[in-house]
């Protein structure tokens, strides 16, 4: 007999969590995939503390979220599921601040600006921080494609972009603005599903050769980045998309963690 | 976004998710679209014989336009991943078959195993989305060679669906197509009553 009882450390004390297991697989962000020999399964996000196979004992404790160091990254999104503004129409915008497009809710905000290049040149925009999202209402913007970026300055510099059309059939090349790491797409175009799409990492406006650029999207069910590229000898890497809703690009380095929105409507 | 859907969202759309089976439905649209010359903007006289009702056939009806409701999708219950589409304008039909092996990429294996799974742990979840978006892109990126085989056909004689005006059932007093009735020795029935009478 091989098999043992999982114990679960909790304030000091041990809870049973499950009889008999013979099989025990760490997964990756601190989980433990667990299956007894009735055939029971069970996730925990925890670590192995001790373990008295004489005795078949195993105990386990819990990692909280402030152990697990994921990241923290800030991204903006549109507040319309339509994808795009039609001219005329008040452009709003979300800040949020995570990991993996998964909002925390109890994110604190370090002063964040929000910048917007159009037509009409560089300016500033207002952000009203209500809980953990941030509000962007740009006004009734003109017929046109403008980049907002939000950039937040703290232990680390948070870079957030996202490309807004106003109107339709805005399918040119943008201008980077030098930041420290920006991901920049390669032509504008509507994404599509079943398609590549294109970004290229850029370090004060020079492309980035060899970085690891990740990419998730909405929804997605994994606890970390489900894509990871390498850029290539022009600083770019492409994606396959597959998910509908958004895509979010994220690309870090000691001193900055910056982040791109793809918008789909689909 | 305001634009026109692609042949991959319709087909999405209208079946409601993604799946292999789905997108081998949209591949084989793809190559019935290519192999018949057809542009789907100038001719809708395309039509569809089916000898499956698997997800696939979703992409034939979204892409395609040949629909039930149209009356230009016949379905045979063969349980065969083939389809004949033909165009009666241009006197052309192709027969597509999925090849057997066409679905053995060791992704594309792994995720109908767990798709057909009761449960899943969390773990098998994260697991079950990344192996479709793997079987996506494999799928989307074969040559069409790889997974089917296709042969020019003569155009199917098909009747036409006939319309007849409706009577109304003597049981259940619903409408049914006059040339679907049953006419028993004291009443007209519809199919669904008189199979309910006779078991």
């Amino acid at each position: 007999m091989c098999e043992a009882n999982v114990y679960l450390l909790k304030e000091g004390r041990e809870e049973l969590f499950m009889e008999k297991v013979d099989r025990i697989i760490p997964g990756e962000d601190n989980t433990l995939f667990m299956e007894n020999i009735f055939g029971e399964r069970r996730v925990a996000k925890a670590a192995i503390r001790e373990m008295e196979l004489v005795h078949h004992r195993i105990i386990i404790e819990e990692v909280s979220q402030q152990q697990i160091n994921v990241g923290t990254e800030i991204w903006l999104d549109l507040d319309t599921d339509h994808g795009h503004f039609h001219e005329g129409e008040e452009v709003r915008l979300n800040l949020l601040k995570g990991y993996n497009m998964k909002a925390d809710l109890d994110a604190v905000w370090e002063s964040p600006q929000v910048i917007l290049v159009g037509q009409s040149g560089r300016r500033q925009a207002d952000l009203h921080l209500h809980s953990h999202i941030g509000h962007i209402n740009l006004g009734k913007e003109a017929d046109g494609l403008i980049q907002v970026y939000a950039r937040e300055t703290g232990e680390k510099e948070l870079i957030a972009k996202l490309l807004v059309e106003v109107g339709h059939h805005h399918h040119h090349e943008m201008q980077h603005i030098g930041l420290p790491l920006e991901i920049m797409p390669c032509g504008y175009a509507h994404a599509r599903m079943g398609e590549n799409y294109e970004v290229q990492v850029l370090q004060n406006g020079q492309p980035l050769v060899g970085v690891e650029l990740r990419a998730t999207y909405a929804n997605t069910r994994n606890r970390d980045y489900p894509h990871t590229m390498t850029t290539d000898q022009e600083g770019k890497a492409r994606l396959f998309l597959t998910a509908r809703g958004n895509y979010l690009f994220s690309v870090s380095n000691e001193e900055t963690i910056s982040t791109f929105t793809l918008v789909k409507s689909f | 976004m305001c634009k026109d859907m692609s042949p991959l969202e319709k087909a999405i759309q209208f079946h409601g998710h993604i799946c292999p089976g789905l997108l081998m439905g949209v591949r084989a649209a793809e190559l019935a679209l290519e192999y018949l010359q057809v542009d789907l903007d100038q001719d809708d006289d395309l039509a569809a014989i089916v000898e499956t009702n698997f997800c696939g056939v979703d992409a034939i009806q979204a892409i395609l336009g040949c629909t039930f409701g149209k009356g230009n999708l016949y379905f045979r219950d063969y349980g065969k991943i083939v389809y004949t589409i033909f165009s009666r304008k241009k006197q052309q039909a192709i027969r597509i078959a999925q090849r057997f092996e066409a679905l053995d990429d060791p992704n594309t294996k792994r995720y109908l195993a767990l798709r057909f799974q009761e449960q899943l742990t969390t773990e098998e979840e994260a697991e079950l989305e990344d192996l479709l978006a793997l079987s996506f892109e494999w799928i989307m990126s074969q040559p069409l060679e790889r997974l089917f085989h296709w042969r020019q056909v003569d155009v199917p004689e098909l009747n036409k669906a006939e319309i007849t005006p409706s009577v109304q059932c003597h049981k259940c007093g619903e409408g049914v197509l006059k040339n679907k009735a049953v006419l028993t020795d004291d009443s007209l029935l519809c199919p669904e009553c008189r199979l309910s009478m006779e078991g």
